[in-house]
């Protein structure tokens, strides 16, 4: 039945149906005519010597013409489509894109592989159009249908295969609604699918890997420990059996150290160490084999950042309390000119990109033992337990636009206020005299926490060091941003606020110029999954079905019930033409 | 009577000024009047002369011939008549069609006839078909005098014929006016009407609606006469059976008429005027 309500139009034409056949009933409705004699009109009268009456169709063929031309019209404005056989289905083609595709057997690469049966493919049963579908971490469909092999080719440069991981499921799951479920889809991969039964009928997983020993870097860091840096370096040996592979790791300029590493099939070894925080950058590379991608990383110094803290308490107990506590952070910068952060007792001025942390409570008389409120979820309340403590506060409310992040009862410990320039300012319901809490780790974990959270909203990046495919972020000021990637690739920002998180599809040294300030960050292609090729295999699962082969289209078939409709309409005016010359 | 019949007559009458009745040579008998017979007569023209016969008026013995050869001959004089005209006029009420003119031109054709028959010193009885045949009031006057012109008979002329036939006189002109659209054999009144007639003209009258099939479209057509009615949707191929229908009519009347020596011409009630030529093909009617 079709759906007259969703098609207004067709409602409409439908509506001129009755209004014909009105205009026919009132046109053709009898006259009566007196005649001189029925006897000329003698053809009429039945005979009623037997046989059937006949009787004469009351309405000429002009109406049926124009009724059905009103029907069909109406047919058309529902948009009307059907189903043509279409000898070959359009192809959508998953591409592995993770790095392990890049591992090579006798100098070739798994996607090199992939690529030639691609070609094969195209010459031998070229689609009628072609989609190509990158799956890494998560799929991504390569611009629009193509026709050719020459388009496909053309778009194939993408397909870098740097990706940490392949999301070939969520990629099928794409495809099959990209092609509607009516297109064959054809997995480019180098392993086996999870389930090797494939039930999907459209659907071909085709695999160019081939197992392999191989050892890799699968986990690096470097972070900050003390005034050194500790390294972490994780060598796994993905291999069937006991295997040996050297590794080399240079820091600086510095020779580079070499270390033989023998580890057992499918063993993981880590090495620790640490290494001044003045140089510049460790390089660690294991000796060559199947897939080299995994064998380098590159990790920079950490990022330290320090706060630049004013402490203008008036009180020398607090005074001293507060520097104490800040020393015992190691967050604070060794100068307080231009301040970052200003601690006070009372609403000093403070400078213009500084927070501030009004110290109140001073006199206070009432001491909380508990139990006391903490919103978890803030930056400040990470790790304070605040347990078997006492904290002397003053009763005040909490005041306007504050957000209590410790409460005991309805009296706020401290709260978060953030101006309209996005500074942010705290307030301290704090007496030490009275209480206990600054003899319990629960208030350096709170200045802690305030410097920690200051240093993230400092601009620049958050880290030196991340994994292929992991965002780095970095907070941005109003100038703009300028991204070079290790190959060659810029990509420019201009006058972002706020924060960017800054892709990584390729592993290596990316460089960050905000203004005039320029900082980078190594990328490491690391990821264990990707680096295990011991289940990689060379084989084909699942299969066009034949009757695949040929298939149903939807198409317009408004262009039949128009030419169908017209041609009525010349029937029409052929036979109006006719019966006028005729009378 | 309707004032419009009565113009009508009027008018045919003014018409029928113009013509004459064109008189056959056999229709030349009838009462003594004053035109010359085709049998020997009383009047003053000399026709011939022949051997008296027992039962011969002896005032028309030529006795001059007796006494030279001793033969009684008698001198035969052309006799003068008065010819005669019939005009049988269609009553049914066919003939007064609604919405078209067939009831004037009956009575225009009628008065016309009557004036060109007074014209050829014909008289002249007008029979309408009713109830039997019956003489219309004053139909021996001038038609403008005429009386009682009604189409409002159910029966055909046929039907009032065989209640009351009309009194023809022999060798007249007998002129029969009607639409001829009933069902039947015509040739069975035609040879009633031609029987003891000096000529028998047959006009059939019919009115434009008659003769050309209507409009397309639906129609309840109602028998003026009957009161019967049938639906017909009207397109060409309908229209082509009814001139078909109305042909073979007329052929069976021509050949009726063709069988008893009659004459017959068709005319259209709204083009009379234009249609007076017919009568004249005919040998109906002559100028003046």
């Amino acid at each position: 039945m079709i759906p007259f309500l969703t098609y207004p139009l067709a409602l409409l034409a439908l509506a001129t149906v009755p209004a014909l056949a009105a205009i026919y009933i009132l046109r053709n409705r009898f006259r009566r005519k007196q005649v001189s004699s029925l006897l000329l009109w003698r053809f009429q009268v039945q005979s009623k010597a037997g046989g059937a009456k006949v009787h004469r169709l009351q309405l000429p063929l002009i109406f049926f013409l124009e009724l059905l031309t009103l029907l069909l019209l109406v047919i058309a404005a529902t948009g009307p489509h059907w189903q043509l056989p279409q000898s070959q289905r359009p192809l959508i083609v998953v591409l592995d894109d993770s790095f392990s595709m890049r591992a090579t057997k006798d100098g070739i690469s798994a996607q090199t592989r992939a690529h030639e049966f691609l070609q094969k493919l195209f010459r031998q049963q070229p689609p009628p159009n072609t989609r190509l579908v990158l799956a890494g971490t998560e799929p991504r469909s390569l611009g629009s249908a193509v026709k050719n092999w020459r388009e496909v080719d053309a778009l194939l440069p993408q397909w870098k295969c740097w990706s940490p991981g392949a999301a070939i499921d969520s990629a099928i799951t794409l495809a099959t609604e990209l092609g509607k479920q009516q297109a064959n889809i054809l997995v480019l991969t180098d392993h086996k699918p999870a389930d090797e039964k494939i039930s999907n009928p459209r659907l071909e997983w085709h695999a160019f890997g081939s197992p392999q020993d191989n050892f890799a870097i699968v986990n690096a860091s470097r972070t900050v420990f003390g005034e050194q840096d500790r390294c972490l370096l994780e060598v796994a040996n993905f291999s069937s059996g006991s295997r040996s592979t050297k590794l080399l790791v240079q820091t600086g300029s510095n020779a580079p150290q070499s270390s033989l590493i023998t580890l057992g099939a499918h063993e993981n070894q880590r090495l620790v160490f640490n290494i001044a925080s003045s140089a510049p950058s460790l390089h660690a590379v294991l000796e060559k084999d199947s897939l080299a991608e995994d064998n380098e990383v590159q990790l920079l110094p950490p990022i330290r950042k320090h706060v630049r803290v004013q402490v203008a308490l008036t009180n020398e107990n607090s005074s001293t309390l507060v520097s104490r506590t800040l020393d015992a952070t190691g967050l604070r910068a060794a100068i307080s000119d231009n301040p970052e952060l200003v601690i006070h007792e009372t609403d000093a001025v403070t400078s213009s990109n500084s927070w501030s942390l009004r110290w109140s409570g001073e006199g206070a008389t009432n001491a909380y033992t508990g139990p006391f409120i903490l919103d978890n979820s803030h930056p400040l309340a990470a790790g304070v337990a605040l347990e078997g403590i006492v904290w002397a506060a003053a009763s005040a409310t909490n005041s306007p636009g504050d957000v209590p992040v410790i409460l005991a009862g309805n009296v706020p410990l401290l709260t978060v206020r953030e101006d309209v320039s996005g500074r942010r300012h705290l307030t301290l319901n704090f007496n030490p005299a009275l209480s206990t809490l600054q003899n319990t780790p629960d208030l350096p974990i709170i200045f802690w926490n305030i410097l920690q959270w200051r240093i993230a909203e400092m601009p620049g990046l958050k880290e030196s060091n991340a994994r292929l495919g992991a965002e780095v972020t970095l907070k941005t000021t109003d100038e703009a941003v300028t991204i070079t990637q290790p190959d060659g690739e810029k990509k420019f920002f201009p006058k972002t606020g706020g924060e960017l998180a800054l892709e990584t599809p390729v592993p290596g040294i990316y460089s960050v110029a905000m203004g005039a300030v320029t900082n980078q960050f190594s990328v490491n292609a690391i990821a264990a999954d990707e680096s295990d090729l011991s289940a990689n295999l060379t084989s084909q699962w699942g299969k066009w079905s034949e009757d695949t082969q040929r298939r149903l289209e939807e198409a317009s078939a408004i262009w039949i019930f128009g030419l169908l409709a017209a041609a009525l309409l010349a029937t029409h005016l052929y036979l109006v033409t006719k019966s006028k010359g005729s009378s | 009577m309707e004032p419009a019949i009565r113009q009508a007559l009027r008018d045919g009458e003014q018409l029928g000024a113009r013509y004459a009745l064109q008189i056959p040579q056999v229709a030349a008998s009838g009462i003594i009047g004053s035109r010359a017979g085709r049998r020997a007569g009383s009047s003053i023209d000399f026709q011939d002369y022949r051997e008296y016969q027992p039962g011969d008026d002896l005032r028309f013995i030529d006795w001059g011939i007796y006494a030279r050869t001793d033969r009684l001959t008698v001198k035969l004089f052309r006799e003068e008549v008065t010819p005669h005209l019939d005009l049988i006029l269609d009553g049914s009420r066919s003939m007064n069609l609604a919405d078209t003119a067939k009831a004037n031109a009956v009575a225009q054709l009628a008065a016309l006839l009557a004036a060109a028959a007074a014209n050829a010193q014909c008289s002249q009885a007008i029979w309408l078909s009713g109830e039997g045949f019956q003489r219309l009031p004053n139909d021996t006057l001038s038609p403008a005098a005429w009386d009682k012109i009604d189409f409002s008979s159910l029966r055909t002329p046929e039907q009032s014929y065989e209640i009351l036939p009309p009194k023809f006189r022999r060798l007249g002109v007998r002129v029969l006016v009607s639409d001829l659209l009933w069902p039947g054999e015509p040739l069975q009144i035609l040879r009633r009407l031609r029987e003891g007639a000096a000529a028998l003209f047959v006009v059939q009258l019919l009115a434009r609606d008659d003769a050309t099939p209507p409009e397309h479209g639906n129609l309840r057509v109602v028998d003026s006469e009957t009161g019967a009615e049938t639906e017909i949707y009207i397109d060409s191929s309908i229209a082509k059976q009814y001139a078909e229908n109305l042909a073979s009519l007329q052929q069976s009347w021509s050949d009726a008429c063709r069988q008893c020596g009659a004459q017959m011409t068709t005319i259209i009630a709204e083009d009379l005027e234009i249609s007076l030529k017919e009568l004249e093909s005919i040998q109906l009617l002559t100028p003046a």
